[in-house]
């Protein structure tokens, strides 16, 4: 297929305004998919994306659509919605040349629109404002045609108008694709570069490269090579995504598809790795991505010790289809021998640990999550902390550094107050705010990564009733007077309840996690003491007083049954406790340190 | 019922061995029970199987339940017969004595045979007793619950102090072996006040006396009223306060704690409730009911019209069947026996269930007993006083 008659383009937009709706009518306007495949949401194929109604995989699907007599083919490269997977977004836009920029008629620009579309701009993307669910009954979209010129800088009079919900304008959509994206680049018979964006696992025929040919063409049976990895295979396959997989005989310039070339580990196949042919190499590899940094760390472990090496196994499993999260064996005084595990951010851990408990079958207990620091070590050494555990003697650390975001904030001018109160309680650096309209405003402020990760965008929510959105990006590390909090339970310090706080914060911290565990952990037939420490200095205290009285009196019958049920069930919950010293934990309570927050 | 040691040809020593034992629940029932699921109206604290101004369904009831019993095939003696609701005597006196016909003509008693009622206060008149004592039964179980009016209001009862001391009066002319359910751990319910009910219980001088913390139990209006927070449960160290004053009080006046609510003179202990904490086998009939026989325990459906309804259609009304392993079984019989003074012999135990006591739990044993909480012979396990309070926790850790 000629160059000319392809486009590459993907959907950005704020989660919820609609990207996958509007996908599915692109396919099921152009054939791709009939009516009842319509009705769900079809790219999104892993199950605990469906649930929660966000892409986190890139997916990729080819199209065909008739424009002016000649047949186009648009291949649509899906971006995952959320911020914890930005890197992925950039991914997928360098193998595209347009981008639809999709805004909720009535909702308007949001942060996630603004980050997405910046990167879309840093793409040299040419971008198509779509302003979608104009159906609604209330819709604001003259406003939000003057908020994308105003904070997106695009032409207002270019924007097209849809419902995807309804089909409304879709063709519109499809030939503004074709009329104004700059189809690619690249000759068929120029030497191959094709650029590696994507990669899965496939149980039957090993590992499935995902491409998009920028010179030349791959065709079944030759051999190419990764230029990265140094490896020369055979191409077993080539095919495309028209949803489903789809051999075919060729990619050429422009043309976007996978290739399968009976590589059995996905570790071989480098995403933003370099496709040449050996016997025709081009001059330089493309250039790549690079590895997106892990910021988020927490523990899992297993409740049972028995399942360690099945939750290796499931761990080791699970990361063959995400490069973008590691684990590495630990242990714990208080937990046993689990994994340290680092992910991109907060929904990425809990879309891993849903995976492993709710398709594994694997019972967790998962301590609070932190962030990466930055250590700086007398001898001018340095270096990076992912579990408080490891907090070297106070002595040996000349700067204790922690990470930075700069954080956009997307609110209705009412509500600036609060955010701005909300970010100085976190020990926020405000930098700017500038009005979108009359009504609405972006505020930009640097804050701790540590202080947004665990809370901050319940918070937007409730401070804002659900009408303020954020982005954030990590701009880098910074000194801060950060101390390690420990807590003891009963006397025994708990390593996996350890955290590291601002020295500011440690006491009021201390006092919430303190009261916090005073809910979680039941009464035993003794006293328990709780206590917040920094080094050996007891800044909290609270006391679980000893169980008193447990005894149910009617016991007749029937009831025999059900009462010891009861106790029996009661048992198996115990199962989900740990032991620490005489005192059992609930699992509850590790994370409780996080909810302590929640209180201040 | 003889212990058999097996001597090992090896070496000579006695080595108690697992062997298949003597199944409790194959031996023959010799206990009854029929569940009458009617009162005048609902407490806002029971969760029991009943149904409250539907005395439309008494004649179905009966209809049904005649029905049923005749599955039995023939008549099965018995040592205990106990009717539990409910209200059994909020039946009127014809549908009281049909009852009463019905279920000893199934149930044959034997002489000396313990036949229990359980009744309240309210309603409770001479020709409902007269009733009751000319069909046999020998022992009323009265719904007391307190003698002060805010406490009875404050449980929905629909009687009044006065009308539980005069009715144990009017029941013991002509039946003599009264027993008196008492609760406590009422909201808003003192100390003092607690005491004073005990003494006035005491002071009646009735043959056994049942004690009950309230518990909130799901699906009540108490649960929900809890659940918004407008009444709470009193403080743990109050209800323990209360439990204790109970085995204080009841201990000095001569009663004999035989199980852990259960107070009785020497000799007036309830034989048909030891047979569910001796894991004996019983019928059971009627909505809600369990039997215990060759070993399974059942349940029948809990809502009466189901339970017309199946029966009616030929249909089992067995809803639930809770078929327990050898060793659940013994697990549970260890768990019952600790509710009980004489505690869990290991002697009986093996006897009953072929395990070891020490087999099954020497953890448990070894932490409650270090903790004071059970105390140990060398041949029995019983309860201390202060493990009675943490009874739930202790005997749970067997199961």
């Amino acid at each position: 297929m000629h160059p000319r008659l392809i486009r590459n383009f993907s959907i950005i937009a704020h989660i919820d305004h609609g990207k996958s709706t509007l996908a599915d009518q692109l396919l099921l306007k152009t054939g791709a998919i009939t009516e009842r495949q319509f009705r769900d949401q079809i790219l999104d194929d892993l199950d605990v994306e469906r649930e929660r109604g966000i892409t986190v995989k890139a997916r990729t699907v080819a199209i065909h659509h008739e424009y002016k007599g000649e047949t186009y083919e648009l291949n649509l490269i899906d971006t995952p919605g959320h911020v914890d997977f930005a890197y992925e977004v950039s991914r997928s836009l360098a193998a595209c040349e347009g981008a639809l920029l999709l805004v909720d008629a009535f909702q308007g620009v949001q942060a996630q629109t603004v980050a997405n579309a910046y990167s879309a701009v840093n793409a040299n993307l040419t971008i198509i404002p779509v302003v979608n669910k104009i159906d609604l009954p209330v819709t604001r979209i003259d406003e939000v045609l003057h908020e994308i010129e105003t904070v997106l800088g695009l032409d207002p009079d270019e924007a097209l108008r849809v419902s995807a919900k309804k089909g409304i304008n879709i063709d519109q959509v499809l030939d503004a694709i074709v009329e104004r994206i700059p189809h690619p680049a690249g000759q068929p018979d120029d030497p191959l570069r094709a650029l590696v964006f994507d990669s899965k696992y496939d149980t039957y025929r090993g590992v499935v490269t995902y491409l998009r040919i920028k010179e030349g063409t791959v065709r079944k049976g030759q051999k190419i090579r990764f230029m990265k990895a140094g490896l020369v295979h055979d191409v077993l396959d080539v095919g495309q995504f028209r949803p489903e997989p789809t051999p075919c005989e060729e990619l050429g310039p422009g043309q976007v598809g996978y290739i399968i070339t009976g590589v059995k580990e996905l570790g071989k196949v480098h995403i933003g790795d370099t496709v040449s042919d050996p016997n025709n190499p081009p001059a330089e590899p493309l250039p790549g991505y690079k590895k997106p940094q892990q910021m988020v760390f927490c523990g899992m472990y297993p409740i049972e010790a028995t399942d360690f090496e099945k939750l290796r196994e499931e761990l080791q499993k699970l990361s063959l289809n995400d490069s973008s999260f590691s684990f590495t064996p630990e242990t714990s005084d208080a937990l046993g021998f689990g994994f340290r595990c680092g992910f991109l951010g907060l929904l990425h851990m809990e879309i891993i640990q849903q995976r492993l408990e709710k398709e594994q079958n694997i019972d967790l207990l998962q301590t609070a999550p932190n962030v990466t620091y930055e250590l700086l070590l007398r001898g001018d050494k340095t270096m990076l902390l992912d579990n408080p555990q490891n907090v070297p003697d106070a002595g040996s650390i000349e700067e204790f550094r922690e990470p930075i975001a700069k954080v956009n904030f997307i609110v209705t001018s009412d509500h600036i107050g609060a955010i701005m109160k909300l970010c100085e309680d976190r020990r926020g650096v405000y930098k700017t705010t500038e009005f979108l309209s009359p009504q609405r405003a972006q505020i930009v402020y640097e804050l701790p990564l540590a202080e947004i990760i665990y809370d901050m965008h319940d918070k937007l929510k409730s401070v804002t009733r659900g009408y303020g959105t954020m982005d954030y990006e990590i701009i880098g590390f910074r000194e801060a007077d950060l101390v390690k909090l420990d807590i003891l339970v009963k006397g025994v310090r708990v390593d996996a309840l350890a955290m590291i706080v601002h020295r500011s914060v440690a006491e009021r911290r201390g006092r919430a996690i303190c009261k916090k565990l005073k809910e979680e952990i039941s009464k035993h037939q003794f006293e328990i003491p709780l206590q917040a420490a920094i080094g050996g200095r007891v800044i909290a205290r609270e006391t679980i007083s000893a169980l008193r009285k447990n005894v149910t009196a009617k016991c007749y019958g029937g009831d025999i049954t059900r009462k010891r049920k009861l106790l029996q069930k009661q048992k198996e919950g115990k199962k989900r406790l740990k032991q620490f010293g005489e005192v059992e934990i609930p699992q509850k309570a590790f994370l409780s340190v996080l909810e302590a927050g929640n209180d201040e | 019922m003889s212990s058999e040691i097996l001597i090992s040809p090896h070496d000579g020593a006695t080595t108690p061995v697992r062997r298949p034992a003597s199944d409790a629940g194959n031996r023959v029932p010799r206990s009854a029970y029929i569940h009458v699921p009617f009162c005048a109206h609902r407490c806002g604290y029971c969760d029991f199987t009943l149904v409250a101004r539907r005395d439309d369904l008494v004649t179905p009831y009966l209809d049904a339940l005649e029905q049923d019993l005749q599955t039995l095939a023939d008549p099965q003696p018995v040592d205990t017969l106990f009717f539990g609701g409910g209200t059994p005597t909020h039946l009127d006196p014809a549908a009281l004595r049909r009852l009463i016909e019905l279920a000893c003509g199934w149930f044959p008693l034997h002489d000396a045979a313990e036949f229990s009622v359980e009744a309240n206060p309210f309603g409770l008149d001479e020709e409902k007793i007269a009733v009751l004592a000319d069909g046999g039964v020998n022992r009323v179980s009265l719904g007391v619950q307190s003698f002060d009016l805010e406490m009875l209001r404050f449980l929905e009862r629909d009687h009044t102090g006065d009308d539980a001391l005069h009715v144990v009066d009017r029941v013991r002319r002509r039946i003599e072996n009264v027993s008196l359910d008492l609760i406590f751990g009422v909201p808003g319910q003192t100390r003092e006040l607690w005491q004073q009910t005990l003494d006035q219980a005491i002071a009646l001088a009735p043959a056994h006396i049942s004690t009950y913390g309230l518990t909130f139990e799901k699906g009540t209006t108490f649960w929900s009223r809890r659940l918004k927070g407008t009444i709470a449960p009193v403080p743990d160290d109050l209800e323990r306060a209360m439990y204790g004053d109970a085995m204080d009080r009841l201990t000095a006046a001569g009663f004999v704690q035989y199980e852990l609510s259960n107070f009785a003179r020497p000799g007036r202990e309830c034989r048909h409730n030891q047979t569910y904490w001796r894991q004996d086998p019983y019928f059971g009939h009627g909505p809600g009911a369990a039997r215990y026989l060759r070993g399974k325990r059942s349940m029948n459906h809990r809502s009466v019209t189901t339970w017309i309804r199946r029966i009616q259609a030929g249909e089992s009304p067995i809803a639930e069947i809770d078929e327990l392993s050898p060793e659940d079984r013994a697990r549970e019989a260890i768990y019952l026996g600790l509710r009980q003074a004489d505690g869990v012999s290991r002697r009986e135990l093996f006897e009953r269930t072929g395990f070891h006591l020490d087999d099954l739990a020497a953890a448990a044993i070894r932490e409650h007993v270090g903790a004071g909480l059970l105390s140990d012979d060398g041949e029995s396990l019983r309860l201390t006083r202060e493990g009675r309070f943490l009874a739930d926790t202790v005997s749970g850790d067997f199961l």
